[in-house]
């Protein structure tokens, strides 16, 4: 190992850690899947890696890196390396949380028509398309434009872009690196909310931790009605991800780099593999950003037609967008030295302390908002950053829940009707596309998202702000 | 596109089963000979994104996939099958026939009939989407003096 690998967690979470490991390492255990805390550990062995291999408390095994893993690697070390393993396969899979003037008591009495609404608007599951018109010309200018494109084309106000990461346009997409295929996978599916863990919920403010950083996002008090949109970069993401890793193969053997594991699949960041690689996945951002936007336009236009309201006067502002499935070139200060990094966030959030210069003006005093999405029927937060986050983990913390159990077991232990019964009798109405998705993503799969919340909290790796609750979920 | 025969229509028996893992999943397939073990995996994976019941033949497509050895042929191998799917003709298949399965040398190549339909809203119940194929954990096991055949990969979805 280079660094020190380590991770953040609660009690309740460190059993689930170690159950696992325990799990993984009984022997005659074949199947062979490498336990989180091993994963965490074959990360901070890769070359270039400064700082820590941090693991955040929503971690959990994935393919190569775990998922709720953040490592750095020094762009000025010709040994450093980029990994799509340490990206995820929905690159820039992330959260976006819009505001309304709206109070629970004004959605309440056509809360079904609303959720059926959104679930009509929003092209959601397996197989569906897009409904924003596009052709291959457009896609290549998304590409490259991100939200940029979407303002162009008239599908966001000018506004949302201050209120994303990278103003959500990664500037250096190149579509050319792209493959066909690629771009083929992405074309039909752009503007859908595709499946999984991905939804839509209309959300209400339940606690307000920190009434002034609340303020600042426009959120005044308990009961305010928001929207949480989670989706990413759809097929087109991942089949860029899946080329990169073809093309690593051979760079490593090229290049001879040692890896304990090998879906560690990486490439030397100035090597031209890495670089090709940062660039489509800086187009398959663009592309999710995009995704997003869309999905926003979409939103709005479903709240305006049953309100009868435009969405301007609904006031449906993006309060942020985080990406939790990206890498980054950032300055952090390393050893008391200023240095430029690229980060890779994978299952993890960026959280920026107040006064740093990549955060909109609107939120210099409070810190960066970060959204954290519950799992369906439980809830959601939003946190800040702090500078005891910049120093611990480069400005990372966690994503969500994290799953606990396996959408197999999920199957057999959770009856279907049972669920749909309790998030009825939570007041939660659900619109889903695929009914066996309901088991698998039924909150008992997931860890808990408070103690996830509540353990970055205590870490202070980030600070609580505001609480969601759902009242409508959306899902493929 | 080639016509479809009446022998086209009839479906291969099931020879597989998804297995646990925590975010993803695991399909394990069997066969009579790899090639069969091959075109189950595939079903397999189908099969999670709908309810094949309700799949019928009206078309028949052919790919072509190409590998370095017998995992990355099986990757690549499935890899087509979910192309196939995710765009233009968005097949969805219930019956994939392996017609040619060449594993000499250096030369590793299958080409595959595949027998399916347009996936349409409505019609098709909406399984889950499967994200990408992927190595972790992917075994083949070729024992032909005990008949043995068997796959096992892991897709995230």
């Amino acid at each position: 190992m280079n660094v020190e690998g380590c991770f953040y967690v609660n009690a309740t979470l460190e059993k689930l850690m170690l159950d696992e490991l325990r799990n993984a390492c009984r022997p005659g255990m074949v199947g062979g899947f490498l336990p989180g805390v091993k994963q965490i550990a074959n990360v901070a062995a890769l070359p270039g890696i400064v700082g820590r291999s941090v693991g955040l408390p929503d971690v959990h095994s994935g393919y190569g890196f775990a998922i709720g893993n953040m490592a750095a690697f020094d762009v000025n070390d010709p040994l450093s390396v980029v990994s799509p393993g340490g990206v995820g396969f929905d690159i820039n899979c992330g959260v976006r949380l819009l505001r309304t003037n709206l109070w629970e008591k004004d959605v309440l009495p056509i809360k079904e028509q609303l959720a059926q609404s959104l679930f009509d608007h929003i092209p959601v599951g397996v197989g569906s398309k897009g409904i924003i018109p596009m052709n291959a010309r457009d896609l290549e200018e998304a590409l490259e434009m991100g939200m940029d494109w979407s303002l162009r084309e008239g599908y966001i106000w000018a506004e949302d872009k201050e209120h994303c990461e990278e103003y959500g346009r990664m500037l250096n997409a190149d579509p050319a690196k792209v493959s066909m295929r690629a771009k083929k996978r992405g074309l039909p599916q752009l503007g859908t909310l595709g499946a999984g863990n991905h939804y839509a919920e209309i959300q209400v403010v339940d606690e307000i931790y920190d009434k002034w950083a609340a303020c600042k996002m426009g959120i005044e008090d308990k009961g305010q009605v928001c929207v949480m949109i989670h989706s990413g970069s759809r097929g087109f993401g991942h089949q860029v991800a899946t080329d990169a890793l073809v093309q690593m193969e051979k760079a490593m053997k090229r290049d001879n780099i040692e890896t304990n594991d090998r879906q560690l699949a990486c490439a030397r960041i100035h090597s031209e593999e890495g670089q090709d690689y940062l660039k489509s996945m800086a187009a398959a951002a663009n592309f999710a950003w995009v995704n997003r936007s869309s999905m926003t336009f979409l939103s709005r236009q479903a709240f305006a037609k049953q309100f009868h309201m435009a969405p301007d006067d609904l006031d449906m502002h993006v309060i942020y967008d985080v990406s939790h499935n990206i890498a980054k070139v950032e300055e952090h200060v390393v050893d008391g030295k200023p240095k430029t990094l690229l980060v890779h966030r994978k299952g993890s959030t960026r959280a920026f302390a107040p006064h740093h210069p990549l955060i909109p003006v609107d939120y210099q005093l409070t810190g960066q908002p970060v959204l954290i999405g519950g799992t369906m029927g439980t809830c959601s937060y939003v946190l800040t950053g702090t500078d005891q986050g910049m120093l611990e983990t480069f400005g990372s913390t966690c994503h969500g829940a994290g799953r606990a159990l396996s959408r197999a077991k999920s199957r057999r232990n959770l009856d279907y009707t049972e669920v749909l019964d309790k998030l009825d009798q939570m007041g939660i109405s659900i619109r889903v596309a695929s009914p066996k998705l309901v088991m698998e993503e039924a909150p008992e799969s997931y860890k808990n998202v408070t103690d996830v919340v509540n353990t970055c909290h205590a870490a202070g790796i980030s600070k609580k702000c505001i609480k969601l609750r759902p009242i409508a979920v959306i899902k493929g | 596109m080639e016509d479809i025969l009446e022998e086209d229509l009839t479906l291969p028996p099931c020879k597989y089963e998804y297995l646990d893992h925590t975010a993803d999943v695991q399909l394990h397939a069997w066969g009579d000979s790899l090639p069969e073990a091959f075109e189950q995996c595939g079903i397999a994976m189908y099969g999670y994104m709908t309810t094949l019941s309700t799949v019928e033949i009206k078309e028949v497509r052919e790919i072509e996939a190409t590998g370095h050895d017998l995992e990355s042929l099986l990757y690549h191998f499935l890899d087509e099958l979910l192309f196939l799917f995710s765009c233009e003709p968005f097949l969805i298949c219930s019956k994939v026939v392996i017609t040619e399965f060449i594993t000499e040398g250096e030369d590793f190549r299958i080409k595959c009939k595949c027998y399916g339909e347009e996936f349409t809203l409505g019609k098709h119940p909406q399984g889950t989407e499967v994200k990408a194929i992927t190595y972790s954990a992917m075994q083949i096991i070729s024992e032909p003096e005990h008949n043995k055949f068997q796959v096992f990969v892991i897709i995230d979805i």
